[in-house]
């Protein structure tokens, strides 16, 4: 008992690293703080400034109405911007399914998978705003350029979750179906697909809600119609407070909807398999 | 020993046949050097030597899961190192393969898991949409019940112990209508119970089947005791290759090397049995 009391708990040494770490951080802080008060705010009174973004904040929140929308139309243009992220995931999916089982190590050869995986890292790292706005080069702005660009970006992401999902399956499993002389498509459908087929599900239902999102996105900045036009239409022209708070909720609820969908129908199908 | 190899071959062709191969991976030293050696249909043979002295690639070399650098191996008649890829498959349908790590679906039932077995001889198409006909469907729960495992048909198999995963892998191998079955260290991850279950299934097999099994083995009792003839390797040679009588101390010393000093407690187990 009283060696233990007597022993001594080394301190953490100071390291190299360690030391450029708190050095960094010092620095960033002073940084900060130094930004903070010598910043430039010129006429804008801050007090004021808040107050007013709080106010217009209850006016969107507290007092939704209709005024140039009706509630059908505005439940049309959600179904509208539902579509435009139902067709991205789809197309997305399907050709992701293919580029995964590409860039999955367990199952096509290293130099294709680090190609393919450079390749779709290469896309991911370009925001899908900027992709649209790339097509739109070509396809004019407009919900053909939303849908491109979308489904370009849902390609890069699903693919590689989908390869990673298929790489769950071990190398030894795929070596005991060749060694029973079964081909490569029995594989995949027979082993591989079904022992990812959980998590396939949840990707993609996952970027579904993501495209939802950057589909209310591509309606108000490259005009791809749905309620993301109307909003950008309430908020840039009409200055129509109340009716932006409407859209959002109108928003709000459907991402809800999709969630409590997407939950149930996971829960559904791994009880089936369990 | 050579005399009654010769003597088998007049009566009929071996099953499987190997000549001269040699495997090299990058490094300078061979991982198997110039084996030769014949099985006649129905043996059972164990292979042992100490870790890394070839076993899993003299194995997998045969139904050319691993390339062999030279050599000539044939089994039943064909040469399989020249086979093109769709008569590969064809060739490895008659071949099973049991692993340590049994290699099954997890997420899969045991039925499925043995149907797999049945892909080779499937068209891509039928094979896709898993379509097994209703004499396979009932081949397999033949099997499955042969091997004991009638409660667990429908489990899942991430849900069986690794004795019944072990079957499944053996009922998966049986469904192919094999005539070899290559065992990579099928009982390494078991406990002594289901190795001796293992075992006595593959005995079986072997046995009343008349299927020809070779088995990789770390345990000398158990390659002593079940085994028509062993084949000793160390550093891709094999150094030995005779009937469990003829398997001295002075042999299992010339195997495993210095490691032996602990494997004679194993050999006196053989007047246990």
């Amino acid at each position: 008992m009283k060696k233990i009391e007597e022993a001594i708990i080394p301190s953490k040494p100071l390291t190299r690293e360690s030391f450029t770490m708190w050095i960094l951080l010092l620095v960033l802080s002073l940084l900060t703080i130094y930004a903070l008060a010598t910043i430039d705010y010129t006429s804008v009174d801050m007090g004021k400034a808040m107050a007013d973004t709080l106010n217009n904040f209850k006016t969107i929140f507290f007092h939704p109405a209709a005024h140039r929308l009706s509630l059908w139309d505005a439940f049309y243009e959600v179904l509208i911007t539902m579509g435009l992220a139902f067709l991205t995931t789809l197309f997305g999916g399907i050709i992701a399914m293919l580029l995964g089982l590409l860039a999955a190590q367990n199952l096509a050869p290293k130099q294709v998978t680090n190609i393919i995986k450079g390749f779709v890292a290469f896309i991911r790292a370009v925001p899908s705003i900027l992709w649209v706005l790339i097509f739109a080069v070509a396809a004019g702005l407009g919900s053909v350029a939303a849908v491109i660009g979308l489904t370009f970006h849902s390609v890069s992401y699903l693919t590689k979750a989908y390869s990673e999902s298929f790489e769950e399956l071990d190398r030894s499993v795929i070596e005991a179906l060749m060694a029973s002389g079964a081909n490569w498509w029995q594989i995949i459908f027979q082993a591989v697909i079904p022992s990812s087929v959980s998590s396939l599900l949840s990707w993609t239902f996952m970027r579904f809600e993501i495209n939802f999102a950057n589909a209310v996105a591509m309606g108000a900045a490259a005009g791809a119609a749905g309620i993301g036009f109307d909003l950008f239409m309430d908020s840039g022209f009409y200055f129509d407070l109340r009716e932006i708070g409407l859209v959002t909720y109108f928003i709000i609820a459907f991402a809800l909807v999709l969630e409590t969908i997407s939950t149930n129908l996971k829960s559904k199908i791994l009880l089936k398999k369990a | 020993m050579k005399l009654e190899l010769g003597v088998n071959r007049e009566f009929c062709e071996p099953l499987l046949e190997l000549k001269h191969v040699t495997k090299y991976y990058h490094g300078a030293a061979p991982a198997l050097e110039d084996i030769n050696f014949s099985v006649a249909e129905g043996e059972f043979i164990s292979v042992i030597g100490p870790s890394g002295a070839g076993k899993s690639t003299l194995l997998r070399c045969i139904n050319r899961m691993i390339e062999a650098t030279s050599g000539e191996i044939s089994f039943d008649g064909v040469l399989i190192s020249k086979l093109k890829k769709r008569d590969l498959r064809k060739l490895r349908t008659r071949i099973g393969m049991i692993f340590q790590h049994y290699n099954l679906v997890d997420k899969l039932s045991v039925i499925e898991n043995v149907l797999h077995g049945r892909l080779g001889y499937k068209s891509t198409l039928a094979g896709v949409m898993g379509r097994y006909s209703p004499e396979e469907k009932q081949q397999a729960m033949r099997i499955i019940d042969l091997l004991g495992l009638h409660d667990q048909v429908y489990k899942r198999c991430d849900q069986l112990s690794g004795g019944q995963k072990q079957r499944v892998g053996i009922a998966r191998a049986l469904i192919q209508d094999p005539k070899l079955i290559l065992c990579d260290e099928p009982i390494a991850s078991l406990d002594p119970n289901s190795a001796k279950i293992i075992m006595d299934h593959l005995r079986d097999v072997s046995a009343q089947m008349g299927i020809t099994v070779i088995v990789n083995l770390h345990q000398v009792s158990a390659a002593l005791k079940y085994s028509d003839r062993i084949i000793g390797v160390n550093q891709g040679k094999i150094v030995f290759d005779g009937s469990p009588s003829a398997l001295t101390a002075e042999k299992i010393a010339e195997i495993y090397g210095s490691e032996s000093n602990d494997l004679m407690v194993e050999l006196g187990e053989r007047y246990a049995i």
